[in-house]
């Protein structure tokens, strides 16, 4: 009875401890949530109160009429579905190819894309810059990619350098070699090419590996700050992040409650996709070992 | 002789398979792998996006090695580094073992500390920069309101990288977390259970199978944090823009600087050389003394 007890007095304990925990990391957000609804001289004075003294909501209204919100936060969905759409079709293709044809130089090939990947962007950040400005025949470009500015400012400058990335294709690779090899037998036995196969046989089997990919890519590219840092200096262009860092924090005395607000409003599409797909988020860390 | 034939065709060259790979590694090709050969070559030249380049030989990185801000980058991305690779990796493993349980409650705990990491590394910047600021900040205000001395936080030339580095450790726990979970439930439960009739306690367990079972892991925890140490940028440059008085200008800060705010696209380049030296090593040993990237297939 007695060491049942103190179990549970230490399970409790321990349960108390990890809450306590908890609270702690996500007080951040709390604090976050709560100084959007506040007005700035409450947020200045220095007598620290935790609960606004009047919920400004209209805060919300105010910080997205700093500049065009509506389209920063347009430019940064359209960016992100594309990426995500365009790197499916490619990376699952890739992945498959990679994983169950076997050709010439094959693996010679993969560890190059391997290589690529532990290349970070922050690298190649200079050199893909100035092959963006350089392209040949667009924006205003010549032949030989002198005269225009290339796909500086252009959606096609953001997406290319994000659907370039490798990890995808490990992903798929690593899904497409987990099917027996008699699989393949069957179809080629039945006549299928190994492009029906993919498409007839494989891909609707990719559910999961493609929900996987889809939601790391989203969760990226939505949150990228280095490359439209770089690749964007007009204002309609303009993604989300780099918006709530140029629209609020670059004044002398910063509009606390607006840049909490616009903060909140850029984390929640997130917050709401990671709620209904965690099991990919984590499924996708895991296997791939990305880090953000 | 058809079977002979289409035997060869499944186990030799098949050359369909360049079609299926084509998309992905033209964009690979023209994104990744062409971009290292250009650093490299404009590393040799005075390239500024106007004027045609010259090619200028060493000149670059001789100016490299007697510039007193990249020293100082360098030496503020190692800072960087030992104040957030180890905490970052035992604070991630702590956690790991307090949340590792089957039951639902701890899944709901696993998420919640999961959170920090899915936001942008821009949304974590500028909650926390509001929480240090020395008028408004939930820091400070909670430190004079107990009578205790306000701070300047991000504005003191001391104590300015200590607080880049919070905020990343408070953003990329999850991350630690999670990884470290992967590795602990890979640990076959036998071992715990032949431990447990032999009468280990749960630091016996914890010294003598969970940590040396979770090695890979944790090596691979290491390479990847890491090279992440070593790319800081996007916090710097949100939270204090390198200052104050340079203190937390990183290596990828001074690329950008001398890149885009300067157009030195040739010095610029040799940074990101030197950089991509640097971060090759790293992989080197990951390649030589790891596991080859097999048990957690990063490569």
């Amino acid at each position: 009875m007695s060491t049942k007890t103190i179990k549970k007095i230490r399970r409790i304990i321990t349960l108390l401890f990890i809450s306590g925990l908890l609270f702690l990391v996500l007080m951040p957000f709390f604090l976050m949530i709560l100084t959007s609804l506040k007005s700035l001289p409450e947020i200045l004075s220095p007598r620290f109160r935790i609960l606004p003294e009047k919920w400004l909501f209209s805060n919300y209204v105010q910080a997205m009429k700093r500049g065009d919100w509506p389209r920063y936060l347009l430019n940064s969905l359209f960016v992100t579905c594309t990426t995500v759409f365009i790197s499916l079709i490619i990376n699952s293709l890739a992945g498959y190819g990679f994983a169950r044809i076997s050709f010439k130089g094959r693996d010679t090939l993969f560890f190059l894309a391997l290589i690529g990947m532990m290349a970070p962007s922050q690298v190649t950040m200079i050199p893909v810059f100035i092959i963006l400005k350089n392209f040949p025949l667009l924006g205003g470009n010549n032949l030989f990619g002198a005269g225009g500015t290339g796909l500086i400012n252009t959606y096609a400058g953001l997406i290319l350098p994000y659907i370039a990335g490798p990890f995808g294709v490990f992903l798929c690779r690593q899904f497409y070699l987990n099917f027996p090899m008699s699989m393949d037998d069957a179809a080629r036995i039945d006549g299928c090419s190994r492009i029906t196969a993919y498409f007839r046989i494989y891909l609707p089997l990719s559910k999961p590996i493609l929900a996987t990919l889809a939601v790391l890519k989203a969760t990226q590219t939505w949150n990228d700050y280095m490359w439209p840092l770089i690749m964007i200096n007009k204002e309609s262009m303009m993604t989300a992040q780099v918006a709530v860092v140029t629209k609020f924090t670059s004044e002398v005395s910063v509009q606390w409650q607006l840049l909490m607000a616009a903060t909140a409003i850029i984390i929640l599409p997130l917050f709401i996709l990671f709620l209904f797909t965690q099991k990919y988020f984590v499924e996708g860390i895991v296997t791939t070992g990305i880090k953000g | 002789m058809v079977l002979p034939k289409k035997k060869k065709a499944h186990t030799g060259h098949e050359p369909v398979g360049y079609l299926f790979i084509a998309p992905f590694y033209l964009f690979f090709l023209v994104i990744i792998l062409l971009p290292i050969v250009i650093a490299i070559f404009n590393s040799f030249t005075n390239y500024d996006l106007y004027r045609s380049s010259d090619f200028i030989g060493l000149s670059n990185y001789k100016t490299l090695l007697k510039d007193p801000l990249f020293k100082k980058a360098l030496v503020n991305t190692l800072v960087y580094s030992v104040l957030y690779i180890i905490p970052s990796m035992t604070l991630g493993l702590l956690l790991a073992l307090l949340v590792s349980g089957e039951s639902r409650r701890y899944q709901v705990f696993r998420t919640g500390f999961y959170m920090p990491y899915i936001i942008s590394m821009v949304c974590a910047s500028t909650i926390w920069l509001w929480m240090f600021d020395p008028a408004a900040g939930f820091f400070n205000q909670i430190l004079t309101s107990m009578g205790l001395e306000a701070s300047t936080w991000l504005k003191n030339p001391a104590l300015a990288m200590p607080c880049v580095v919070i905020v990343s450790l408070w953003k990329n726990l999850g991350y630690c977390m999670l990884i470290n979970l992967s590795g602990i439930k890979g640990i076959p439960a036998y071992l715990y259970e032949a431990a447990e009739i032999d009468g280990a306690d749960a630091f016996q367990k914890f010294r003598s199978i969970t940590l040396p079972m979770l090695q890979p892991t944790t090596f691979f925890l290491f390479i990847t944090t890491c090279i992440s140490s070593f790319n800081v940028f996007e916090q710097v440059n949100v939270l204090t823009g390198g200052g104050p008085m340079n203190k937390t200008t990183t290596i990828v800060h001074q690329i950008y600087i001398r890149g885009f705010t300067e157009f030195k696209m040739g010095y610029a380049s040799t940074i990101s050389v030197v950089l991509m030296f640097i971060v090759s090593i790293i992989t080197i040993i990951n390649f030589r003394f790891g596991n080859q990237g097999q048990d957690t297939d990063m490569g």
